[in-house]
C-alpha cells in the first residue's frame, strides 16, 4: 500500500487541495503569484521516487541512523486528565534534535480557541503545524454553524487529517482537550497512525512512563483544583527528571466551562529543589 | 508511529518495514561513484564521463580549460570530445561529468542562444545579449529543478564571461545538486584538489583576481593541466583553452597539449608496475 | 523546450538530493534592534568550495532616492526583514527565493510597505512544511523589528516548526555557540554572587556593541574548533534607521 503513496495521492487528489477558495483552479498544480495565499495549507510535495515514505524515513529517522543528514525537532512528555473541576494540562518544553537539546522553550500547548487546546508530542512541526490548521477549521466551523464545535468534532477533523496521510511519515501524538456544553470537559487522544479514543487520563510522549507513574498512583476524580494542579505539574516533574528527552520548563493549563485558564511556566531547576525540599521526596539526588 | 518509549514517535518497522541506510548513504558527488561495490549499483549515474574544468579570473575577463577526453569508466574511450561551449557572445561554459547529459545541455543552451537571437538581432531596437549571468541563472534553475525530481544532469558546469555592458569577469560554479557558488578561480572533480591550491596562490580574493595579468593567468591554467594530467588517471594532454576577455572577446583553441613535462619523479615511486623493487 | 525525459513510470533512483555545506548562522535579538550574522564559507567534505558565499539576504521594501541621501551605507530599510539560511546551501537558496517572491507579492497585493515579522514566519513556516515529505534540509533565522518596534527573531526546523527567540545559533557551530549564547544572552546559570546560587541574575537587554562583541567572539572562536566555519564574517544589523551589513575576516585555515 505503502509504495504507492504518492500516485494514490496524485490520483484521488491531495486533501489540501480541496481547501482551496479559488473556484477557477483548474488541474493545475502550482499556484502561481498571490494565489497561493488563497489557500489555507500548501500542498505538500512528496519525493518523486517509488516509495517516498522511505525515502523520507531514510533521511530523517535518527533513532535509527543517527548520522542521518535532516534530523526534525521532537519532544516530549504530555499529559491531561479529567477531574471534578475540568480538566488539567501539563506538559514539559524540550524539543530536541537526535542528540541535541534544540529547544528548553518551546510552546506544546496550542490554543486552538478560548475553549480548545491541543498538546504538541513528536515531530514539533506536525504538531504546530495541523493543529493551527484544525484552529482554522474549528473557525470555519463556528462561522457556518453559528455554534462553538464539540470537542469529539474537532478532534475528528484532526484524525481524520492525519489518517489521510497515513504511512506518509507524520508523526504526532496530540490530546485535544475542551469543554462544551453538551459534552462537559472532554479528552480525545489523536495520533499519527489515525488513533482517536476519548478518555479521562493521558500521558503521551518518550516521558509518559514516567508521568503515568505518578499520575496513577495520586489520581482521584475528586481532587481539588490547586490538587490537581499540583498533580499535573509533579508528573511532568517526575518525567523530566528521568527522561533525557524531556525537561525545561512546565506549563499549566486548566480547562473549565468558561475556557482554559493558564497557571504559568515553572522552570524545571528552579521547582524541582522546592518540591525536593517540601515533599522530601527526590532522595536519591543529593545536594 | 513507534510507541516505545525509547524511540516514541519514531516510524516504526512494522508500518514502514526496515530502515533503509542505502538511501541515506547514496552517494552526491561524481567522485563518490568510481568506487562501484556490489551494494552501489545505480540506475542513475554516469557512463562516458569527462574529468575536470579549471578556470580562474583575471583584470580584465577570465581563462577556462578542459581536456578533450570522454571516459567510459577506467576506459579512456573518445578523444577530441570538447567540452568548453560558447554560448551567446561572452560566454563559455565547461561541463564535467556525465557526457550524454553534457549533449543535452548543449543541446539546451544552443536553443537558448537562438531563441535570443530572434528577437535581439542588429535589427531590433531592445538590444539584449545574453549575459554569463543570465546562462547561469538558467542553469543553475534547470540543475536545482532536476535533482528536486530526483532525475538530475550528472554534471558540474563552470560559467565563465564578461559582462557585455560593464565588462565585469564572471565566473561560477553549479552542480547536479543545484549547489552554486562564486569565485575568483574554480576547478571541478579532481581539479578542486589538485588545481584549486595553485590557483588560489595566484588569486585567493576578487581583490588579487583583478590585479592578475592574463600571462599569469593562463600559466596558472596552464600549470593546473598539466598537474591533472599527472595525477588524474582520467585526464588527457589534449585539452582545449579559451580566454573570455572583455576587449578582445572569446579566444578559443581546441588544440593544446601539456607542456614541459618532467616524470623525473615517477622513476623515484616504488612498488607499482613491473619494476622490481 | 523542456519536454519529458521518461515516460510515466516511477522511476527508482539511487541518488542522494542533499549535502552538507557547512557553515554557521546565528542571530540576536536586541531591545530595538536585531543582529544576524554568519560566515562567508561555503564547504563540501573537505573541500573549501569557496572563501564568500552569502547566506543571508536583507529583504528590503525598495529605497527612496532621499533615503540613499539620508542613509549611504544602509542597505535596507527599518521595515526589512534578515533571511538566514544554513544547512544544503541549494535547498537554502531555493527557500530564499521562495520566501522574497511571497514578501514582494504580499506587500504588492496588500498594498502595505512590508510586512510584519509574525507573517513572514508563519509564512516560512508554511513553506517548509511544504515539503514536509521531501523536506528542505535547511535551519532557519529570520531577524527584524516587531509591530512595537522590539528587536525580533524567528528560528525554524527543517520542516517548519518554529519559535519567537531572543537568540539562536544554526548549523555547524550551533552546539559550540547556542550553550554560550544561553549563558550571556539569557544570563542561564548566572546567580548573583553571595547568595549560594539561589538567586538568578536578572535578565536584561544587551547593547548592541555588547551584542557584537558576542558575535564576533562566537565566530572566531567557532572558526577555531569547526573546519566548515571560517574566511569571512557577515554581520547584518536591523534598527530604526535601517539595516547595515559589516563584514570582518576569520581565519583562512
Amino acid at each position: 500500500m505503502l509504495s504507492n503513496f504518492a500516485d494514490q495521492l496524485q490520483k484521488t487528489g491531495n486533501f489540501l487541495e480541496r481547501e482551496v477558495f479559488d473556484n477557477n483552479l483548474q488541474a493545475k498544480n502550482e499556484l502561481l503569484g498571490n494565489k497561493k495565499f488563497q489557500k489555507l495549507a500548501p500542498t505538500i510535495e512528496m519525493a518523486p521516487v517509488s516509495n517516498p515514505a522511505e525515502f523520507l524515513r531514510a533521511h530523517t529517522d535518527d533513532s535509527k541512523n543517527p548520522d542521518c543528514a535532516i534530523k526534525i525537532a521532537h519532544g516530549t512528555t504530555t499529559l491531561a486528565f479529567r477531574f471534578q473541576g475540568g480538566i488539567i494540562v501539563a506538559v514539559d518544553s524540550r524539543a530536541t534534535a537526535g542528540q541535541w537539546i534544540a529547544s528548553q522553550t518551546v510552546n506544546k500547548v496550542i490554543r486552538i480557541n478560548p475553549f480548545l487546546l491541543g498538546t504538541l508530542a513528536g515531530g514539533a512541526a506536525d504538531c504546530q503545524y495541523w493543529e493551527t490548521w484544525l484552529g482554522t477549521q474549528c473557525r470555519l466551523y463556528e462561522l457556518r454553524n453559528k455554534e462553538r464545535i464539540s470537542v469529539a468534532a474537532a478532534s475528528k477533523i484532526l484524525g481524520n487529517l492525519v489518517y489521510e496521510y497515513k504511512g506518509a511519515g507524520l508523526s504526532m501524538g496530540t490530546m485535544v482537550c475542551g469543554y462544551t456544553k453538551k459534552e462537559g470537559p472532554t479528552i480525545y487522544y489523536v495520533d499519527s497512525d489515525g488513533t482517536r479514543l476519548k478518555g479521562d487520563l493521558f500521558c503521551v510522549g518518550s516521558g509518559q512512563t514516567f508521568a503515568y507513574g505518578v499520575l496513577d498512583s495520586n489520581y482521584k476524580w475528586d481532587l481539588t483544583v490547586e490538587e490537581a494542579l499540583y498533580l499535573g505539574k509533579r508528573s511532568i516533574l517526575a518525567a523530566a527528571h528521568r527522561d533525557a528527552y524531556s525537561g525545561g520548563s512546565i506549563n499549566l493549563y486548566h480547562v473549565t466551562e468558561n475556557g482554559w485558564i493558564y497557571h504559568g511556566n515553572h522552570d524545571v531547576d528552579k521547582i524541582f529543589w522546592e518540591i525536593k525540599e517540601q515533599e522530601k521526596s527526590f532522595n536519591n539526588v543529593v545536594g | 508511529m513507534n510507541h516505545d518509549p525509547y524511540s516514541w514517535g519514531r516510524p516504526s518497522d512494522s508500518m514502514y518495514g526496515e530502515y533503509n541506510r542505502e538511501i541515506a548513504n547514496a552517494p552526491t558527488s561524481m567522485e563518490q561513484h568510481t568506487s562501484s561495490s556490489n551494494f552501489n549499483e545505480h540506475t542513475t549515474r554516469p557512463i562516458v564521463t569527462g574529468t575536470s574544468v579549471v578556470a580562474i579570473k583575471y583584470k580584465t575577463g577570465v581563462v577556462i580549460a578542459a581536456d578533450n577526453l570522454a571516459s567510459y569508466g577506467s576506459l579512456l574511450r573518445f578523444q577530441g570530445v570538447e567540452r568548453l561551449h560558447k554560448v551567446g557572445k561572452t560566454t563559455v561554459v565547461g561541463i564535467s561529468g556525465d557526457i550524454s547529459d553534457m549533449q543535452y545541455l548543449v543541446k539546451v543552451l544552443d536553443q537558448l542562444s537562438m531563441d535570443n537571437n530572434y528577437d535581439n538581432d542588429e535589427y531590433s531596437d531592445n538590444v539584449d545579449e545574453l549575459q554569463p549571468s543570465y546562462i547561469f541563472e538558467y542553469l543553475s534553475n534547470l540543475m536545482y529543478h532536476r535533482r528536486s525530481k530526483m532525475n538530475p544532469l550528472w554534471n558540474a558546469l563552470v560559467v565563465s564571461g564578461v559582462d557585455s555592458k560593464t565588462g565585469e569577469p564572471f565566473l561560477q560554479y553549479v552542480n547536479l545538486l543545484g549547489v552554486k557558488y562564486a569565485s575568483p578561480s574554480i576547478a571541478t572533480g579532481f581539479g578542486a584538489h589538485l588545481a584549486v591550491p595553485l590557483l588560489r596562490r595566484l588569486a585567493d580574493s576578487e581583490e588579487q583576481a583583478a590585479e592578475l595579468t592574463l600571462e599569469e593567468a593562463k600559466k596558472g591554467i596552464r600549470d593546473s593541466m598539466r598537474v591533472l594530467f599527472y595525477r588524474d588517471t582520467r585526464s588527457s594532454k589534449n585539452y582545449s583553452l579559451a580566454i573570455i576577455d572583455k576587449d578582445a572577446g572569446i579566444t578559443y583553441d581546441n588544440n593544446v597539449d601539456v607542456e614541459d613535462m618532467s616524470w623525473k619523479f615517477a622513476k623515484d615511486i616504488k612498488g607499482y608496475g613491473t619494476q622490481k623493487v | 523546450m523542456m519536454t519529458g525525459q521518461h515516460g510515466s513510470q516511477p522511476i527508482q533512483h539511487q541518488f542522494n538530493p542533499y549535502s552538507d555545506n557547512g557553515g554557521t548562522l546565528l542571530g540576536i535579538a536586541g531591545e530595538d534592534f536585531a543582529i544576524l550574522a554568519s560566515d562567508t564559507r561555503q564547504s563540501v567534505d573537505y573541500s573549501i568550495n569557496t572563501r564568500l558565499s552569502h547566506k543571508i539576504k536583507a529583504i528590503s521594501p525598495s529605497l527612496t532616492a532621499e533615503f540613499k541621501a539620508q542613509n549611504p551605507k544602509m542597505i535596507g530599510t527599518k521595515n526589512s526583514i534578515l533571511f538566514g539560511t544554513n544547512g544544503f546551501s541549494a535547498d537554502g537558496d531555493a527557500l530564499t527565493r521562495q520566501f522574497e517572491e511571497n514578501w514582494k507579492w504580499y506587500v504588492h497585493d496588500q498594498n502595505k510597505s512590508a510586512m510584519s515579522m509574525q507573517s513572514a514566519a508563519r509564512n516560512v513556516q508554511h513553506l517548509l512544511y511544504g515539503k514536509r515529505f521531501f523536506p528542505y534540509y535547511v535551519h532557519t533565522i529570520i531577524c527584524g523589528l516587531d509591530e512595537e518596534g522590539k528587536g525580533c527573531l524567528y528560528s525554524f526546523d527543517p520542516v517548519g516548526s518554529y519559535e519567537r527567540e531572543q537568540c539562536r545559533v544554526g548549523g555547524a557551530g550551533a552546539s559550540l555557540i547556542m550553550p554560550f549564547l544561553d549563558n550571556q544572552v539569557n544570563f542561564k546559570n548566572q546567580y548573583i554572587p553571595g547568595t549560594n546560587s539561589t538567586e538568578r541574575r536578572k535578565v536584561d537587554y544587551l547593547s548592541l556593541d555588547e551584542c557584537l562583541k558576542l558575535v564576533k567572539d562566537a565566530f572566531t572562536s567557532v572558526t577555531e574548533r569547526h573546519i566548515t566555519v571560517g574566511d569571512g564574517l557577515e554581520i547584518f544589523i536591523i534598527d530604526k534607521n535601517g539595516v547595515r551589513c559589516e563584514y570582518h575576516d576569520l581565519k583562512k585555515d
